[in-house]
């Protein structure tokens, strides 16, 4: 059973027929062939999968696709405008916060809703920002570190 | 040593930008024309026989292409550890990929389907009917060697799958000679890597047995030799496919499981290329580090030197044992005995079978579990007997210029532990902090803790059994820079920076001139052994070296007769050859490539002039080596904690951790694998625990909602990285290892903090809230 369904990724406006039990998920990776938002543990556990749905950080393994019609995502593809990096992809760089990668995508994803919201967060606020985002490679403190480079940057 | 150039810069991870911007290189990602989906079912019971397999309502769901049953599958028995031959002799050979008749544990793979969608194979192996007979099942090797007990395997009577031992002196003298003596029992559980990039694989085997395989992998050439004889196909059939990188692996893909050999059977019954992804409750049934029980019993003098030390300790290797053969040797040789001088030592090991998850390969890889016992142990010695933790250890300690413990041929010609030691006390304030009076008032309170990893490897090179030599190809190109290609997998380890660096460095060229090559495969790469056992920047850090002196001996040989001078007068930097004393006489190494390539017959005004034969040819090094020793660093970790007396919470306030690291060859990349080393240390400490119902041996933490790591609230606030360097004479410009050390040390220094904030000792971890709780006599 599918469900036809419009969505505006990154600028591009797609035209779907999704599965009634597809996640945005998947659907951004199986259908429109995105790299950024990743599967870690498909259960809303890790954060890898984290997009931004109207501008909103949202876990995308456990959000059923066709309940999202007509919305904005954004993923970590999407960030940049151009061949400049975003702020926070520069800062990540710049700061050492990626190692394997594979949390990177959804991290800077949290990271953007923390600075939409708080564009000058401390330290604490930062932690608790990405806490629902997990990283097994840096201990989390060049994460920060990045997090406070782009606020400081901005 | 003279002055470097490019080693020693915290220079941007090449990798990072692709990374940021979504992330191509990882085989999650490979799609192939025409690629089916598969799924495998898997056993529902720990132990029990397989009466029947009746596939036929799954192969009538439309969309089914292809259903793989045992007897499908090659019944061969080997070792799946990438880092070992197949059928090493030192390893156990019991592991196969699909079992006909008995399954061993629960969630052991009985049967797969390839479909068009992975929705439809999920839905297909439902479809399965398995009859089973269910046979006892035992989940703790102390019932697993008890008389009576369910036998798991033929060939390993009482459960028991190995018992390597060591001993040295006369332990029953040491012990009489000692004037106190301390014993303990120290337990560790079950944790997983939690590697974020779930096991998956594309492959796509032909009729004429040609494998190409796109798989999550930390040996590309242990991938290639086990699936080959999983397969029972000649190794040269098989091409693994180097990704640019893996998202994350930290021991945890370092064998061959089921899932390799099943897509490829299944890729070959349907002659379309299949994709196998596991989810991550899968994922955490796959590998993990094996818990280990430990009894250590120490002699000691009064001042503390150690004068005999025994112990025993026993492994669950859980239904197989395949690392768990080596795991064992590992934590008793430098988990437990190598660490400290004892005159007379004994030590005693059981690898033991359960119907428990079979074991894996983890940063540390045995050490974990028996520095958590001797750390925990020094410390109760040094609290007894009014003893500086500090100048106690030094006492024990080994010196440079020692011969090494594991091998006399190698000697310690490199080691810093007292610096580690001094510097890492200074930066956490160990001094005053432990004359710090801990407080009658209020419920939280603060203590301070060390522990030290004495000794441990740059890889493996004088092991039994374990590849350890890497290669490298090293090519200059006519823009000036230069391509490295080596079989090392970057698993977050970074070696798409340290290597490139080092290549650099060896070559003359300015920082960001070398790049790591992001494709290759096993038909075309040489070979290197894993990313694993701390070897990469030491051993293939050797052989990426070697293949660049290889490269700017031939440049300066072109370089030399196109300037009309010996190559021993010439001199590279910054990417320009120059003659010695001469700096006029200059060429840029892209001149120098460019000549190299050009026509032999070059047409001039004057006609057609043949150049010199002797500059012709791509400029190109290559190296195949095993590096010459297995230099040991050394660590001292220092933890600042405070317990909450009322919830039982512990936090880390500060870690300072310093290392003997030879040479920092990217200090900010060498401070990443330190603080993410500390989270995994410190979640093995007071959190990480895979469990299972001990009734069925069914997992139950199978997400990341159950299974409890540290976030970014969690760690402490400051975590402090502090270099030695010792400049190894065999490591490439000093290295030697960094990235296990960092993992061994946080949960016996967090237990000792704990112990110092509370006066109460854990001897099992996770220490838990409800443990803290306990150990205060609150609940």
């Amino acid at each position: 059973m599918k469900k036809m369904l419009t969505l505006e990724v990154n600028g591009d406006v797609h035209e779907l027929a999704v599965e009634l039990d597809a996640t945005l998920l998947r659907v951004l990776r199986d259908q429109i062939g995105l790299n950024g938002p990743k599967k870690g543990c498909d259960s809303g556990g890790c954060g890898c999968c984290t997009v931004h749905v109207d501008g909103k950080a949202v876990y995308s393994c456990v959000c059923y696709a066709h309940s999202f019609d007509g919305v904005k995502v954004t993923t970590a593809e999407g960030l940049s405008s151009g061949e400049e990096l975003h702020p926070i992809q520069a800062a990540f760089v710049d700061a050492g916060a990626v190692q394997c990668g594979y949390c990177t995508c959804g991290m800077m994803m949290a990271a953007k809703q923390l600075l939409d919201d708080c564009p000058r967060p401390d330290e604490e606020q930062i932690r608790h920002g990405i806490s629902g985002n997990l990283c097994r490679c840096t201990g989390y403190a060049k994460i920060v570190d990045a997090v406070k480079l782009a606020s400081e940057r901005s | 040593m003279s002055q470097l150039n490019v080693v020693g810069q915290s220079l941007e991870r090449p990798d990072a930008y692709d990374k940021v911007t979504g992330g191509k290189g990882y085989p999650v990602n490979v799609k192939l024309p025409g690629m089916l989906h598969a799924k495998m079912l898997r056993s529902p019971y720990a132990h029990a026989r397989i009466v029947s397999i009746d596939a036929s309502r799954a192969e009538r769901l439309p969309g089914v292409k292809a259903v793989l049953l045992p007897k499908d599958v090659p019944q061969i028995k080997f070792c799946p550890v990438f880092f070992v031959p197949v059928q090493a002799p030192s390893m156990v050979l019991d592991f196969d990929v699909m079992n006909g008749e008995r399954v061993r544990y629960v969630g052991q793979p009985v049967a797969a389907v390839a479909a068009i969608t992975a929705d439809i194979a999920e839905a297909a192996i439902d479809l399965i009917d398995v009859e089973y007979e269910e046979l006892p099942a035992v989940f703790t090797p102390e019932e697993a060697m008890a008389e009576g007990a369910p036998q798991l395997h033929d060939e390993a009577p009482n459960n028991i799958a190995k018992t390597p031992f060591f001993e040295y002196g006369d332990l029953e003298k040491g012990f009489a000679e000692a004037d106190f003596i301390f014993e303990g029992t120290y337990e560790t559980q079950r944790v997983h890597t939690c590697y974020l990039e779930p096991r998956v694989c594309v492959v796509d085997m032909d009729r004429q047995d040609n494998v190409t395989i796109h798989v999550t992998t930390q040996h590309l050439f242990g991938t290639r030799e086990k699936l080959a004889f999983a397969l029972g196909i000649a190794e040269s059939k098989v091409k693994v496919v180097k990704s640019p990188y893996i998202g994350g692996g930290f021991g945890g893909k370092l064998e061959l499981t089921s899932m390799e050999p099943v897509a490829a059977l299944l890729s070959k019954k349907c002659g379309r290329p299949v994709r196998l992804e596991q989810t991550r409750q899968e994922d955490f049934i796959t590998t993990t580090r094996n818990p280990i029980k430990v009894y250590l019993k120490t002699g000691v003098k009064k001042d503390g030197t150690f004068t005999a030390r025994y112990a025993k300790s026993i492994l669950d290797c859980g239904a197989h044992a395949t690392h768990g053969s080596e795991v064992i040797m590992v934590h008793g040789a430098f988990g437990l005995f190598f660490n400290y001088h004892a005159p007379h030592q004994k030590w005693e090991g059981y690898t033991v079978y359960t119907n428990n998850m079979i074991g894996g390969g983890y940063r540390g890889y045995g050490a974990p579990q028996g520095s958590f016992a001797v750390e925990s142990q020094i410390d109760e010695i040094c609290t007894k007997l009014n003893l500086d933790p500090i100048a106690m250890r030094m006492q024990n300690a080994r010196k440079q210029g020692e011969p090494h413990p594991f091998n006399p041929a190698f000697t310690l010609a490199t080691y810093g532990l007292a610096d580690c030691l001094r510097e890492g006390a200074a930066k956490i304030g160990w001094e005053k902090a432990r004359r710090r009076d801990k407080g009658s008032s209020g419920a939280k309170k603060r203590g301070i803790g060390l522990a030290v990893h004495p000794v441990w490897v740059s890889g493996c090179m004088g092991f039994p059994d374990i590849y350890e030599h890497s290669g490298a190809i090293v090519k200059i190109n006519r823009d000036g820079t230069a391509d490295l290609a080596t079989a090392s997998m970057d698993i977050g380890s970074g070696q798409i920076a340290t290597l490139t660096q080092i290549a650099a460095e060896a070559l003359g060229l300015p920082a960001g001139a070398v790049r790591m090559s992001s494709a290759g495969d096993t038909d075309n790469l040489p070979f290197d052994a894993p990313t694993h056992a701390s070897r990469v920047t030491y051993s293939s850090g050797n052989a990426v070296k070697e293949a660049a002196l290889s490269a700017k001996k031939r440049l300066l040989e072109v370089a030399g007769s196109m300037l009309e001078v010996s190559p021993a007068d010439l001199e590279v930097s910054d990417g320009k050859v120059s003659v010695r004393g001469t700096p006029s006489k200059t060429l840029s190494v892209a001149e120098i490539a460019q000549r190299a390539e050009s026509p032999f017959v070059q047409m001039t005004a004057q006609g057609p002039q043949p150049t010199v034969m002797e500059e012709k040819g791509t400029i190109i090094g290559l190296s195949s080596l095993a590096p010459k020793s297995n230099p040991t660093p050394c660590a001292a970790q220092f933890v600042e904690v405070e317990v909450d007396t009322e919830t039982g919470e512990v936090a880390v306030l500060h870690a300072v951790y310093a290392h003997d690291i030879g040479r920092a060859i990217n200090p900010k990349a060498a401070e990443g694998q330190v603080e993410g080393g500390f989270q995994q240390g410190m979640g093995y400490a007071l959190m990480e625990h895979i469990q299972f119902d001990p009734e069925t041996g069914s997992c139950l933490t199978t997400d990341f909602l159950d299974y409890k790591m540290p976030t970014a609230v969690e760690m402490p606030r400051k975590i402090d990285s502090i270099f030695i360097e010792t400049d190894e004479p065999t490591g490439p410009f000093g290295a030697k290892s960094l990235g296990e050390c960092c993992v061994i040390t946080p949960a016996p220094a967090i237990a000792n903090a704990i112990y110092d904030a509370i006066g109460v000792r854990f001897a099992q971890l996770p220490i838990t809230p409800e443990k803290i709780l306990r150990g205060l006599g609150k609940i």
